[in-house]
């Protein structure tokens, strides 16, 4: 044993040594009340604590742990046995005897060799913990055991400076005593547990008399754990060790749902403008269905423009032109939403839409001709309130195409969007040159893709400028009966 | 927790030995006792305790190799033997075992605790 440790046991056993004379006391004057086995059972008890102090007296230390904890045995065990007999009926003498017991407990560290593996390795992680006792013995006690192993402890020595302590400092563990005078264990658990930032730190309530009723209150009241006074300090590294990793492990888990919830904010702010609700929370269920480094996919590509509006806009006073456009874009937008479509950007009066990204779905070109059709009928509408404030009526003519593009997030570091290129969007635009007034027109790739039943009207060829190629386009009038 | 049988402590400390007989005795078993670990295995070959609660520091033989001698005996090595240390080291622990023991308490003894292990290895 190291001098450290010789120290240590000598101060344990002048602990030990000075309850004793307040224990005899306690007896004395109860003595009358007591039986003759359990008087008998004292005189042995006093017998071991002479023992002890010749021990102590012989060598100044506890160098022969075998007889010293011969004599802790034989201590231990009648004063468990005393305690048993006055159990209740004399305050007194049972608070002596848990103070005798409890400081036997702390001796009990001596014995398991403080260089030796097992202490090591009940203390690999070091951890933040406040005690909370009304009695100074026992906060020290508790501190002396716990900084020993590498923990840090604040102590607190009632109910509301516990409170106080947790709101400065980030506790990984609260050892709690039960009965406190002003606000008791049971109140600052509750209040612990109330507490959202505290929810999550383990509680180990500690009970002075083997009080299973209120430790099971305590646990249903969500304690994590327990241990009966005068504790085995063994027992309360282990229940500290479980306590603290119980803290990392919590800490780990909020820290990973803090940056999910990160990742849902910034998806929700890269999309939200252009996807529907129900686009953005598909992503947000299926992340590994998104990747945002740009990847090939066929989609349906729509793009919308009102025949002659450059030419209208210019007999319109500006305010005229933005109430317009801002009526016709708004219902429009709302359509595009409503069958998932996203909405690429708005060029002018034009609208690039675009069936089938991020998520892929069956009916992607199907959507982009029921959602033309439906801003076809609209236009109805949107013309019946530009007539009544005196504006001209509008025509949009509307191209669909289906082909691959990439999409991705497109742009520099400060500012990107979900965007996508490729041939397939420039044909669109070809078709879009193409379309008249209140027409509906699709490419032959998009026609074949339809799974849906309609009606088809004159079909024609167009030019794709820059490729030599043609293509042939159908008018879509409605759907079918 | 309230046991019966027969119980041999093998305990060369008499404040101890006193001490456990009370208590064992209070839980409701038969105490039989031996000084050292020679006298401890006679008893175990005559009386046939239920267990054996042995201290490991014993005079003439001591505890690891009466233990080690029990459990090669033919008629004794069923008995069930916890060890009694001054020690609560991995490698103390793991020395009892090795010996033979079928558990291991640690001294100053949590009572509760020993009578759980009597409960469990007697019952088997």
């Amino acid at each position: 044993m190291n001098n450290t440790q010789d120290s240590d046991v000598a101060r344990m056993e002048e602990h030990l040594l000075e309850a004793i004379p307040d224990l005899r006391n306690a007896f004395e004057a109860a003595q009358e009340a007591l039986a003759a086995d359990t008087l008998d059972d004292f005189a042995r008890l006093l017998e071991a604590a002479d023992r002890l102090e010749s021990l102590a007296r012989a060598d100044g230390t506890a160098a022969n742990v075998h007889d010293l904890m011969n004599i802790l045995t034989a201590l231990r065990g009648y004063a468990e046995m005393l305690r048993e007999d006055v159990k209740g009926d004399l305050p007194e003498l049972s608070s002596q005897l848990e103070t005798l017991l409890q400081h036997i407990e702390s001796t009990r560290s001596v014995n398991t060799d403080a260089g030796g593996s097992e202490k090591r390795s009940l203390t690999v992680e070091p951890g933040f913990i406040l005690a909370v006792d009304d009695l100074k013995e026992n906060r020290e006690l508790l501190a002396r055991n716990l900084s020993n192993s590498g923990h840090i402890v604040i102590t607190a020595a009632s109910g509301e400076e516990a409170l106080r302590a947790l709101e400065q400092s980030d506790v990984d563990v609260v050892l709690l005593d039960l009965l406190m005078p002003g606000m008791d264990g049971h109140e600052v658990l509750r209040r612990i547990k109330d507490h959202p930032d505290w929810r999550a730190t383990p509680v180990i309530v500690i009970s002075g008399n083997q009080d299973m009723d209120g430790i099971i209150e305590c646990i249903e009241a969500g304690a994590d754990d327990y241990l009966f006074k005068p504790f085995n300090p063994v027992l309360l590294q282990a229940r500290i060790k479980a306590g603290i990793e119980r803290k990392r492990w919590h800490d780990r888990e909020e820290q990973y749902r803090q940056q999910l919830e990160r990742n849902e904010k910034f998806i929700r702010a890269t999309f939200g403008r252009y996807l529907s609700d129900e686009i953005v929370t598909d992503i947000l269920e299926r992340p590994e269905g998104l990747e945002l480094g740009g990847d090939l996919r066929r989609v349906s590509i729509m793009l919308s423009d009102i025949r002659g509006f450059t030419t209208l806009s210019e007999h319109l006073a500006p305010s005229q032109v933005v109430t317009m456009l801002n009526r016709y874009l708004g219902t429009m937008t709302e359509i595009i939403m409503a069958h998932n479509g996203i909405i690429d950007e708005f060029i002018g009066d034009a609208i690039l839409a675009v069936f089938g990204a991020p998520q892929r779905r069956d009916d992607d070109s199907d959507r982009a001709v029921t959602c033309a059709l439906a801003m076809q009928s609209a236009m109805v509408e949107i013309n019946a309130l530009n007539q009544a404030e005196g504006f001209p009526a509008v025509h949009t003519g509307i191209a669909i195409n289906t082909g691959d593009v990439i999409a991705g997030n497109i742009g520099s570091e400060r500012r990107s969007k979900y965007g996508f290129v490729g041939h397939a969007m420039n044909v669109t635009s070809r078709i879009e040159d193409i379309t008249g007034g209140g027409e509906i027109l699709v490419s032959e790739s998009t026609l074949i893709s339809l799974s849906g039943d309609y009606k088809v009207g004159t079909s024609k060829k167009v030019n794709v400028k820059g490729i030599d190629e043609t293509i042939l386009v159908h008018q879509i009038t409605g759907k079918a009966e | 927790m309230n046991l019966s049988g027969t119980v041999l402590l093998v305990e060369d400390n008499e404040l101890n030995r006193d001490m456990m007989i009370r208590r064992l005795s209070r839980a409701g078993l038969d105490v039989l006792t031996a000084g050292n670990g020679k006298q401890a295995l006679d008893i175990m070959r005559s009386e046939m305790p239920c267990i054996v609660l042995m201290d490991m520091n014993l005079p003439v033989l001591d505890g690891w190799a009466a233990s080690r001698r029990a459990k090669e005996d033919k008629d004794i090595g069923h008995i069930p033997i916890i060890a009694l240390t001054a020690h609560a080291t991995d490698d103390h622990r793991q020395y009892a075992l090795d010996s033979g023991c079928d558990d291991y308490a640690t001294k100053p003894v949590d009572f509760p605790g020993l009578l759980i292990k009597i409960n469990k290895l007697t019952r088997l």
